[in-house]
């Protein structure tokens, strides 16, 4: 059975997840996480109040501020939140990949283009991180993605997300 | 010793007290020889004893969890598979359509409308895949290429339930309709569509909705009374199509029958722009959730055409005492219209000629003559003179234009024979538009050498079709004549180079319609277009009228004032020959 094949087979039920934040000057920083199934159509959707941080807190958290704050003080919420559950949860932020102790769902890194010296595998227009964590399932996630990137670029996805969240920004 | 005490006030320094040194059991000294001794003024210690508060500054740490608002949405229904296309005919899956054109890198969007205000409906609509990405998803299939603006006016019309394509003719307005009605359709949110079109276009939007979604079941609704009930009663076909004449006839029979439909389209939606007419009567009163209309001329003489349109779209939108900029504004979120300059910059160039033709010497004189008695009689009628004796005149002068009622001759004819063989000697097809059918018969006569054809409301649908059907295929017919009425809206003739319009229509919308049956999308080359005018007629000076009023639907479109009309209004009829209108008269 080839790669297509596979993802064919399981199609019906397949989902993945897509995490990332949107920063607003005004409001502080928005977390945004779609589920899509697998030919990107949206199941479900969830975003958080504007996270504001203050100079007092970056001095505080120091270095660890992006990890604690993406990982798992938005990013964590935001998996708690998810009813499906989906294959892979795929970001587009380094800082978000810290909130792989927080869930049990692999996550992977894309980013678009091949990434010189980074471990995964080109999907499309894309390049996929598994998370360390994650690495032994590279090839179960490359996979699923498989499906998924039949119908949609891998990073489109987080387009929306920010749109969204840009809307709900100005709601 | 003793110690003392010294208390400050309010402006003072902090208080201090003070300790003599007996408080601070100072050493005694006791000297060499015996004495005791003690120092007289042991050292005081000044020490402030009311020490303000150090400021504590809490630095709470990030909250443990922000707030989060979920959304969940249906599960899409599973898509149902396409029947393959007829081996060996054009198909061409969207992402190779979308590639195969100019800036196909361009992504048609789904955004919510400003009528939608409920952010999990707005979410709805932004998570939503692109256009292109829907429909590589569903795997449908397109005959050509679509543009990039095709793909962004199917995302305009996909979100609206009020919604009017008013693309420039050629663009493409019913392949758009077509397309959005199919994922409609597919997606489950449409399952009882109705395409309403003049009656002329039936055939053609079979036959167009055949070629862009082929597999949907459609019903044509004509026939006797009995057919049309069974036809308007199928319960298992998305899409009925009638022409508005059944439509009208039917009204009763659609309200005897509870139909309701998920979604109604019009084609060529200005015939509803009179709000009193049978035919809007009849299309406002539909049952329906959206409401989609197409016309390439939404404001075809007056705003109150608009109006009418709206009256089917949104009612109570708008309405006839609002101005130009306010209808503007009202209407914005609710209409889409794109112009070939605009989206179509590798569209072939049309060429615009004015032929002014010089009247024969025995033409000449009867046009004197007609016109002199004519002005004369209206003169003499004085206050009794109305629109009507007027418009007699114009018609009976614009008819001597095309040919001598006396003696047979024509200017026109002889260019016009001139142009056509050149036409035929380089295989190129021409078509030539009169508002006259009886026109239309003479030149078929008179141009039998390259195969003429007639295309008019008087023949049937069949030898219409028929006709176009030999005009395309065959290389004997290398002219089509057509007329403004039957010949002007929805038939795609774009493998014709050349537009002759033999006699100018009142309205230029009309006539820019006529022309873009040829100057459209797929034509292969330019399109040279002749207006023919005689000299020092009646058509130049109507010519000239509608050259300064022509403005007024983009001035609308555009959102900026603009005059009120863009045809010929009564007082233009009666300027014509330098008379008053009746009501200055009566005045």
């Amino acid at each position: 059975m080839d790669m297509q094949q596979q993802a064919d087979s399981g199609l019906a039920g397949l989902s993945f997840g897509f995490l990332t934040t949107l920063e607003s000057p005004a409001h502080g920083l928005f977390g945004g996480y779609l589920v899509v199934d697998a030919l990107g159509r949206p199941l479900e959707f969830h975003c958080t109040a504007p996270v504001k941080v203050s100079r007092a807190q970056q001095i505080l958290y120091g270095p660890t501020l992006q990890g604690h704050l993406h990982g798992r003080q938005v990013g964590g919420a935001l998996l708690a939140e998810g009813k499906a559950t989906p294959a892979v949860v795929l970001t587009d932020s380094d800082a978000m990949l810290h909130v792989r102790p927080h869930t049990r769902l692999p996550v992977a890194l894309v980013r678009r283009g091949a990434a010189e010296q980074a471990s995964g595998f080109a999907m499309g227009a894309a390049f996929v991180s598994p998370h360390a964590d994650d690495a032994a399932r590279a090839e179960e996630i490359e996979a699923q993605l498989a499906a998924l990137a039949e119908a949609v670029d891998l990073c489109e996805p987080f387009e929306r997300i920010r749109a969204a969240l840009d809307e709900a920004a100005r709601h | 010793m003793t110690g003392n005490e010294q208390l400050g006030n309010a402006n003072s320094p902090p208080p201090v007290r003070s300790f003599g040194g007996a408080a601070f059991r100072l050493p005694q000294i006791i000297v060499t020889d015996g004495c005791e001794l003690a120092l007289p003024t042991p050292p005081t210690l000044r020490l402030p004893v009311a020490m303000p508060a150090p400021a504590v500054t809490s630095i709470a740490p990030l909250p443990p969890r922000p707030r989060v608002q979920s959304h969940f949405f249906a599960r899409p229904v599973a898509l149902p598979p396409v029947a393959p296309q007829p081996a060996g005919g054009p198909e061409v899956v969207a992402e190779a359509a979308a590639k195969a054109c100019r800036g196909a890198d361009r992504r048609a969007r789904v955004a919510p409308p400003k009528d939608v205000v409920k952010l999990s409906e707005r979410f709805y609509y932004l998570l939503q895949p692109d256009l292109q990405t829907m429909l590589r998803g569903g795997k449908l299939t397109f005959p050509r290429p679509p543009f990039p603006f095709q793909f962004e006016g199917m995302a305009f019309l996909l979100p609206r339930h009020s919604a009017v394509l008013a693309d420039e003719m050629g663009l493409g307005k019913s392949m758009q309709a077509i397309s959005s009605i199919r994922l409609l359709v597919r997606s489950g949110e449409a399952r009882r569509v109705l395409v309403v079109c003049p009656k002329g276009l039936v055939t053609n939007w079979a036959r167009e909705l055949a070629d862009w979604a082929p597999e949907l079941l459609v019903a044509v609704i004509d026939g006797d009374p009995g057919r049309r009930r069974w036809q308007w009663s199928l319960p298992d076909v998305p899409i009925k199509l009638a022409n508005y004449e059944v439509l009208v006839r039917d009204r009763d029979l659609v309200a005897e029958l509870g139909l309701a439909f998920d979604l109604v389209v019009l084609d060529e939606a200005q015939r509803i722009k009179n709000k009193s007419s049978q035919t809007n009567r009849a299309i406002v009163s539909l049952d329906r959730r959206r409401s989609w209309a197409l016309t390439g001329t939404p404001v075809e003489n007056s705003a109150a055409d608009l109006v009418g349109i709206f009256e089917f779209v949104q009612p109570g939108q708008i309405n006839d005492r609002m101005t130009p900029k306010a209808m503007a504004g009202a209407v914005t979120d609710h209409i889409l219209r794109r112009t070939k300059d605009k989206v179509l910059t590798e569209m072939p160039p049309r060429l615009d000629r004015d032929a002014r033709i010089e009247l024969g010497p025995e033409q000449r004189e009867t046009y004197r003559r007609a016109e002199e008695e004519g002005v004369l009689r209206l003169a003499d009628m004085g206050r009794e003179a109305t629109i009507q004796h007027v418009f007699e005149l114009v018609l009976r002068l614009k008819q001597i234009c095309n040919f001598d009622t006396a003696t047979g001759e024509s200017a026109k004819l002889e260019r016009l024979v001139a142009e056509l063989e050149e036409v035929q000697a380089s295989g190129r097809k021409a078509l030539v538009f009169s508002q006259w059918v009886e026109t239309l018969g003479r030149l078929r006569k008179e141009l039998a050498f390259c195969g003429a054809l007639e295309y008019h409301g008087g023949m049937s649908t069949t030898a219409r079709d028929e006709a176009i059907r030999r005009f395309k295929e065959s290389r004997d017919h290398s002219v089509l004549l057509l007329s403004y009425g039957a010949g002007a809206v929805g038939l795609n003739l774009q493998f014709s180079q050349y537009v002759f319009l033999f006699d100018r229509w009142w309205n230029p919308a009309v006539e820019d319609q006529a022309i873009n049956r040829a100057h459209r999308i797929g034509a292969a080359g330019a399109v040279t277009v002749t207006r023919f005018l005689s000299a020092a007629t009646i058509e130049e000076r109507i010519d000239e009228v509608l050259r300064r009023k022509r403005d007024l639907s983009e001035a609308i479109l555009s959102q900026a004032d603009g005059p009120t009309t863009a045809g010929l209004t009564a007082d233009d009829m009666f300027s014509l020959f330098e008379l008053a209108p009746p009501r200055r008269a009566a005045a």
